[in-house]
């Protein structure tokens, strides 16, 4: 029994990271109603930049964090300028169906398959900078574990989902009571009537864009700063533990990211505890899935709209 | 007030609007009448910002309006009441009117003219904390004026207000154009609803295929042939 609730405890401390590295994609998709496949990527260049530093030149780790921070932001806009400019507003030589931003268009196929492509770029171009698998980042794991109630607990993973619970509050805030967030929220309601009211449409998606490749790079600081390292596969993992997060708490949805980070977390402990490692991975591939396909079901978009 | 001049706009090499030219003057509610497919939306998301004209010029009280953004057209005076309302479906009714307010810098006066257009359109004021996407089709055009007129527009363009509406909800929709044109507001109307527009219109324009083939008052306009069988359905007697 303890056990159980040893696993429930690590599920629900795990959804920390999961909701931070959704929180992003979700704002992401929420603003541009478009999936940025490079989001982990860039996340990932970003560490890779702040290991380099680290391992080369002693940089301080808190300066380290802030060049990853900028970087993410820099790998942001390199992204956003190649692969999301259609997005940005109207394109007012088109057609009104495209122009006026309904409906699937050439547009959106090429800017998910063109992030596909800045993906792999900025990944060959992080593991050109430190070839080898495993890369020291600075640690500041806890050393301790603290024992509650006959569990472990340990304070590194408890701060994680804290701050992860603290940014999901403020943000959440922000866009539901501040002028800029009702701004956020109404471009991405429905944007020819956003442009209509007098909101500079381009300028807040630039900036959305921006704000999202920030989140990236701190989701990455705060895991990594716990696992000390970081290596090739940390711009696959950001981008799928996210996106399940992002899918199964309503895509878009702030608040739900959380949800869908813990649905993400334990669903993972219990299976890592059923069946190892591999049925752990197996069961976020799983949970992506189920959701795609839900989410693919006749008359979901209808619903989804009105939920 | 408003003067459009030779307006050309085209859907890559199908060109909807093949050189528009007319006016509406201040205080006067103008309407714009013609077919489906005729360019009359196009007309006015072309005033409004949001498609770019191949040539021609739209100027408002002076002052020439290609070339700015949507955002700039609408703190110049302008608001558009899109075909098809546009309401922000995800925002509440009351969010959907601060919206309305983006423009506008004196943030304090917002307030209240948010609860004199709950005032205005009682209905709004029951649905206050409702998400705009769960109206009714006529509560959404009154929601989609209220946000409009949020930003105190000197020139109010609205694109077929009365598309989809039951005939008591368009009644109460021309009721609405009425007394805002009696409080001094300039309207350009565009219609297909011919019966309706003429109760409330001071001067016509007729489009077809994309250029403007009929101006004239209302009385013109009942004598003219052409709009007596196309838009009111009968023939006066000769």
């Amino acid at each position: 029994m303890d056990a159980w609730l040893q696993h429930t405890l690590d599920g629900l401390l795990q959804a920390g990271p999961y909701a931070l590295v959704g929180l992003g994609l979700t704002l992401g998709f929420g603003t541009l109603r478009r999936i940025n496949l490079a989001y982990g990527a860039s996340a990932m260049l970003a560490a890779y930049v702040g290991a380099w530093l680290h391992a080369r030149y002693h940089v301080h780790p808190l300066a380290v964090l802030a060049v990853v921070l900028a970087v993410a932001v820099l790998a942001g806009a390199y992204v956003e300028w190649l692969c999301f400019p259609g997005a940005r507003g109207i394109d007012r030589t088109r057609s009104a169906g495209t122009t006026l931003g309904t409906g699937t268009d050439a547009r959106e196929v090429v800017a998910l398959a063109s992030s596909f492509a800045v993906w792999m770029q900025l990944e060959q171009l992080a593991v050109a900078l430190l070839p080898h698998h495993l890369n020291a980042f600075p640690s500041w794991a806890s050393e301790r574990e603290w024992t509650v109630l006959g569990l472990g607990l340990r304070p590194d993973r408890l701060g994680q989902l804290l701050l992860a619970l603290a940014l999901v509050l403020a943000l959440s805030r922000w866009l539901q009571h501040s002028r800029g967030g009702l701004m956020w929220r109404a471009s991405a309601s429905q944007v020819t009537a956003a442009h209509l009211v007098g909101v500079a449409v381009p300028r807040v998606q630039r900036i959305a864009f921006l704000a999202t490749s920030a989140l990236a790079g701190l989701a990455a600081c705060v895991v990594l700063v716990v696992d000390g390292q970081v290596t090739p596969m940390f711009g696959m993992w950001m981008l799928v533990k996210g996106l399940v997060a992002a899918m199964l708490g309503g895509l878009g949805s702030v608040r739900g990211v959380l949800g869908g980070a813990l649905v993400l977390g334990l669903a993972e402990a219990y299976a890592q505890a059923l069946g190892g490692a591999l049925a752990r991975d197996a069961t976020a591939w799983a949970l992506l899935m189920v959701v795609l396909l839900w989410r693919a079901r006749p008359g979901a978009e209808r619903r989804t709209a009105h939920a | 007030m408003l003067e459009i001049k030779e307006l050309a706009t085209a859907y890559g090499k199908i060109e909807a609007l093949k050189g528009v030219s007319l006016q509406a003057k201040a205080g006067e509610v103008t309407c714009l009448l013609g077919p489906n497919g005729a360019g009359k939306t196009t007309l006015m998301m072309t005033i409004a910002g949001i498609l770019k004209p191949q040539r021609g010029s739209v100027t408002f009280e002076g002052e020439e309006l290609v070339g700015l953004s949507p955002a700039e057209i609408v703190g110049r005076g302008l608001a558009l009441v899109p075909e098809n309302r546009l309401v922000f479906p995800a925002l509440t009714v009351r969010e959907n009117l601060m919206a309305g307010a983006f423009s506008r810098r004196d943030r304090g006066a917002v307030k209240a003219d948010a609860d004199r257009m709950l005032d205005r359109f009682p209905r709004l004021r029951e649905r206050i904390g409702q998400f705009a996407g769960t109206l009714s089709g006529g509560e959404q055009q009154m929601l989609a004026v209220a946000r409009a007129l949020m930003s105190r527009p000197r020139l109010l363009l609205m694109d077929e207000p009365s598309v989809g509406l039951a005939p008591k909800v368009v009644a109460e929709i021309f009721g609405i154009v009425r007394q805002l044109h009696s409080e001094g507001v300039s309207i350009f109307l565009v219609e297909q609803n011919a019966h309706m527009a003429l109760k409330v219109a001071q001067h016509f324009f007729l489009m077809e295929q994309g250029k403007v083939s009929f101006s004239g008052t209302p009385g013109q306009l009942a004598e003219d042939d052409v709009v007596q069988r196309a838009y009111l359905g009968e023939r006066r007697a000769a």
